[in-house]
């Protein structure tokens, strides 16, 4: 086929065949919103949850770490597209009635939005909380000493002390989880919600030239991740810290 | 000032602190030394709680710091302690190490606590360095920033937890320096440190520990001047660290 393949470029700016006013450009945008969505969304809910679960897995009390713990094995060893299946399928009917009646009531594509986001986020937020305990666990016990020997409380400890800078020493690996939930993101494609990867294949099936199609969200995904690691590598040379770990 | 009564500590099946007794009056200037592992930083660490005891007690100021009705952040916050490696906060400035406690534990606002972080910085030769960040300082200056920093708390009595430990030979005069400036302003002080010679300086009263134990609890002058009647672990000690 690669021989007698017809390459056309300019099916991006052809309307759709559907009969709705947009073109297949509209189509890839569409689903770029949809991607970064997602991404955003789902890297908030992961930032907040994996400090918060960072933070009790170093707790000094047993049961506080173990939460963490568990939580960490529950999100984390369950691959993703199963835990996308799950929310999918089983939390609506799982939930007390009158939430699931309220999440099924919704348009189909929020519904889809609403569940995957919360999927990733949660799936991230495991592995968020592994950088945290990380970057928790390279500071000097002496800081939290240091910290209360002058009389501040266990959380304006963490507050103003550990958490500052194990957040700093955590942003690298933060980096490439928020370069891979734009990536892991094509998983929701499975369910129906018409992100990047998903317009992308439609594309293909419907103007029959694969190969545009794809090199085209194949690029769109590249320059995301480009863009997130410059704003990161900006941010992470903005609050680095003089003379410490990881600084010039 | 501090009463330290019949404490005793065992992490799992080591004992670390056997049945130690001992006070600090105010003004007083107590040098604790022994060889390590005999658990003297561990003794000036329960003094502020920050390692708890199994059996015993200590007062600060008549408060017990094991109490139920203690607040323990309070006392902490009366009580200055500097640490061997120093332990300066890395993403905070020189001087906003000194002002953070001063601001969210003793509520002092930004401007008085900036004021009071100068004078201390001052007095310690570091008010050019406010602005830096302790990694952009040598070992000394942190050092002196970070006991510029318990003071800025206004303490009652000061912990010194081998603070010349983890300093180049040049840099320990620097702080010593400092530490007997506090001593002969009448500063309560109780130094865990292996420098003899601002034991000899300085000191009211020397501590010799080994094995968890307080073997010895006596003057400077009869600790230094009267080696035939200490202990043989003392004798041991002193002979080894006296010769250089």
């Amino acid at each position: 086929m690669s021989n007698t393949y017809k390459w056309d470029w300019g099916i991006f700016l052809q309307p759709v065949s559907t009969g709705e006013p947009a073109n297949y450009l509209d189509w890839l945008l569409a689903g770029l919103q949809n991607t970064v969505i997602l991404a955003l969304s789902s890297s908030v809910i992961a930032l907040f949850l994996g400090v918060a679960m960072g933070i009790l897995r170093c707790a000094p009390n047993r049961w506080l770490a173990s939460i963490g713990a568990i939580y960490v094995a529950f999100f984390r060893n369950v691959p993703v597209i199963v835990q996308l299946f799950a929310w999918y399928f089983v939390v609506p009917e799982i939930l007390p009635t009158s939430m699931g009646t309220w999440i099924k009531q919704l348009p189909s594509m929020t519904q889809m939005m609403v569940l995957s986001t919360m999927c990733l986020g949660l799936y991230m937020a495991a592995r968020v909380c592994e950088h945290i305990r990380a970057g928790l666990s390279t500071l000097p016990r002496g800081q939290l000493l240091a910290a209360t020997a002058l009389g501040l409380t266990l959380s304006q400890g963490y507050r103003y002390v550990l958490l500052p800078v194990a957040l700093r020493v955590a942003i690298p690996p933060l980096t490439s989880e928020l370069i891979n939930v734009f990536k892991n993101s094509a998983v929701v494609s499975t369910i129906g919600l018409l992100d990047l990867s998903a317009q992308s294949q439609q594309l293909a099936e419907y103007t029959g030239q694969p190969y545009e199609s794809f090199l085209a969200a194949t690029l769109i995904y590249i320059v995301i991740n480009w863009i997130v690691m410059i704003v990161m590598h900006r941010v992470e040379r903005r609050v680095q810290l003089h003379g410490y770990l990881g600084s010039k | 000032m501090i009463e330290i009564d019949n404490i005793s500590k065992r992490y799992g099946t080591f004992q670390v602190l056997t049945e130690c007794s001992t006070n600090v009056a105010k003004g007083e200037v107590v040098v604790v030394c022994g060889p390590s592992g005999s658990g003297k930083s561990t003794l000036v660490k329960t003094i502020n709680g920050l390692e708890p005891i199994d059996t015993g007690d200590i007062r600060v100021d008549g408060q017990s710091v094991g109490g139920r009705r203690t607040n323990l952040s309070q006392l902490r916050s009366k009580v200055g302690m500097v640490f061997q490696n120093f332990e300066l906060f890395p993403h905070l400035s020189v001087l906003e190490n000194l002002t953070i406690a001063q601001i969210k534990v003793l509520k002092r606002d930004k401007d008085d606590a900036t004021d009071r972080g100068l004078k201390y910085l001052e007095r310690v030769g570091l008010k050019l360095h406010a602005e830096k960040y302790p990694g952009q300082l040598s070992g000394g200056q942190q050092q002196r920033a970070a006991i510029a920093r318990a003071l800025c708390m206004d303490p009652i009595c000061m912990l010194f937890d081998e603070p010349t430990s983890a300093l180049d030979p040049e840099m320990v005069s620097e702080v010593l320096d400092v530490m007997v400036q506090l001593a002969s302003e009448g500063t309560t002080m109780m130094c865990v440190t292996h420098e003899m010679g601002f034991a000899r300086k300085v000191a009211d009263r020397v501590i010799f520990m080994d094995h968890g134990r307080i073997l010895e609890d006596t003057s400077k002058e009869e600790f230094f001047g009267n080696v035939a009647a200490r202990t043989d672990r003392a004798k041991q000690f002193l002979g080894r660290i006296l010769h250089h």
